[in-house]
């Protein structure tokens, strides 16, 4: 038997971060039906863009279609959304009721750790999301590539970054993996709802159009559409988009619970 | 001999509930002390402050001298927990679990030899959700052990296995002793404790109310059995019996 280990040691070794992560992804490919939402919907948004008349330009634009200006942000957002504020909470909720995080509490690895985990293979799945519905839609449908493409990256990590700490505050405030699923479907489909997920905002009452605006969904379409137009980002996006990301995260800090 | 584990004077409550009402013990090197007490005497309480999981209002734990709050990182390295209710990675196979719990410490066990030692050799490809329950305890039991720790504790260490699993359990806890581990063994299974522990202490309704060896214990009390000396002891602890009218 070997000596020991010192008791001033400084923690888990790098191993266990490897390790977790490479846990979450077999989590993931065992069971793949949580990507059905995440990977499939957005493609088959594209394809109903793609087939109903899409690719007619809209005017004034410069040649855009309305599968460039709304086709492929919705899409796009679907991804974001749907992994950040059903998938990922729906995974912690489930580690926390089943005592997961509790049973990796009395290891050196703590709980946060495992978060951290989910939150990498979260992000690698809205990476694959991302890619496949941009290469299926530029393939297919000649979808084009926006015009100013590092506004369309920095909107696209802005709207991850506010979706998944809007991610997190739905895992804190549910208490059962099944409470987690339903109150992320109701911050998605009403995010998605005032923000454009469902036709032109324009049809939603004024007010309703104006705070959809500023929550992740809808700001996230509104910065991914001006990059695809190579115009400024509206200021109230990106406003959206940093304030929730500062005020959920603030909030699911405090109100997170490992056990 | 030296403490391993000390606590002294722990408080603990729930909303109205007392859970802990002053409870010390110590724990020498290498010492097999057996917890036992009826459901909700707070015997989990006790072991989840000493785990570092929940804080308590007053008193102090540490184990090997580590505080469990303040030296967290440190005393999990040496610290092993099998939970009484705990789940794992729901669709991860066994081998890939142990490989993992592996991963968190610097000095651990091989957990292939580990996986052989406790009966799951044949099952490294099964995922955890298709283990039965006994070969989920046992791979719990394995997963505390992996670190090779110092201090172990065990809560309901054998339940929901069959009777040649609970004996292989009970050597593998001897060889333990013999490696100079410490282990407190939380237990409702009277044969268990008396073949295993050193010590007992007996908590009732949040209180120390014997610390003593089995037979000890046995003895004081003038019954015939360990079961019957817990029983007696547990009843008076608790207010219900004769002694406490």
């Amino acid at each position: 038997m070997s000596a020991p280990p010192a008791v001033n040691d400084p923690g888990p070794p790098a191993a266990a971060w490897s390790g977790l992560v490479l846990a979450e992804v077999r989590m993931v490919y065992r069971d793949p039906s949580g990507l059905v939402v995440p990977l499939a919907v957005p493609l088959l948004l594209l394809v109903m863009f793609g087939l109903s008349g899409a690719g007619t330009q809209v005017p004034g634009t410069g040649g855009l279609t309305v599968l460039d200006l709304y086709g492929a942000p919705i899409a796009l957002m679907v991804v974001l959304s749907s992994i950040g504020v059903i998938n990922m909470p729906s995974f912690l909720a489930t580690y926390r009721r089943t005592g997961v995080l509790k049973r990796l509490s009395v290891t050196p690895v703590h709980p946060s750790m495992v978060l951290l985990a989910q939150v990498v293979v979260s992000l690698a799945q809205t990476m694959l999301g991302v890619a496949l519905a941009l290469v299926i839609g530029r393939l297919a449908f000649g979808l084009a590539v926006p015009r100013d493409l590092p506004t369309a990256i920095g909107v696209l990590i802005l709207a991850t970054a506010a979706l998944f700490a809007l991610g997190l505050l739905v895992a804190a405030v549910s208490p059962t993996p099944g409470s987690s699923v339903a109150v992320g479907m109701v911050v998605f489909f009403g995010i998605g709802a005032a923000g454009g997920l469902f036709g032109p905002t324009d049809v939603l009452p004024d007010a309703v159009a104006r705070v959809g605006e500023i929550l992740p969904f809808g700001a996230g379409i509104q910065g991914l559409q001006a990059a695809w137009l190579d115009e400024p980002v509206p200021v109230r996006s990106v406003t959206g988009l940093l304030v929730t990301t500062l005020l959920t995260s603030v909030l699911s800090a405090r109100l997170f619970r490992w056990t | 001999m030296s403490a391993t584990l000390e606590i002294r004077d722990l408080y603990k409550r729930y909303g109205r509930t007392s859970a802990l009402k002053g409870v010390s013990l110590t724990i020498e090197v290498g010492e097999v002390v057996g917890l036992i007490g009826r459901n909700g005497a707070g015997k989990t309480t006790m072991v989840e402050i000493a785990a570092g999981l929940h804080r308590a209002d007053r008193g102090t734990v540490r184990i090997l001298g580590l505080d469990p709050q303040r030296d967290r990182a440190a005393l999990r390295q040496v610290l092993g927990v099998q939970l009484q209710e705990s789940q794992l990675h729901s669709s991860l196979r066994v081998g890939e679990l142990a490989r993992l719990f592996r991963s968190f410490y610097r000095n651990g066990r091989d957990p292939d030899a580990l996986l052989e030692r406790l009966g799951l050799h044949d099952q490294r490809r099964t995922v955890f959700d298709h283990l039965s329950g006994g070969q989920q305890q046992r791979l719990s039991i394995a997963l505390a052990l992996v670190g090779r720790p110092r201090v172990i504790v065990l809560d309901e260490l054998t339940t929901g296995l069959d009777p040649e699993a609970r004996r292989e359990v009970w050597t593998l806890v001897e060889d333990l002793r013999q490696e100079g581990v410490t282990v407190l063994l939380i237990s409702h299974a009277m044969d268990e404790v008396e073949r295993l522990c050193d010590r007992v202490v007996v908590l009732a309704a949040g209180r120390v109310v014997a610390d003593d060896t089995p037979a000890g214990l046995v003895r004081t009390t003038g019954v015939p059995t360990l079961e019957d000396a817990f029983l007696q002891l547990t009843v008076a602890g608790t207010g219900l019996g004769p002694e406490a009218s």
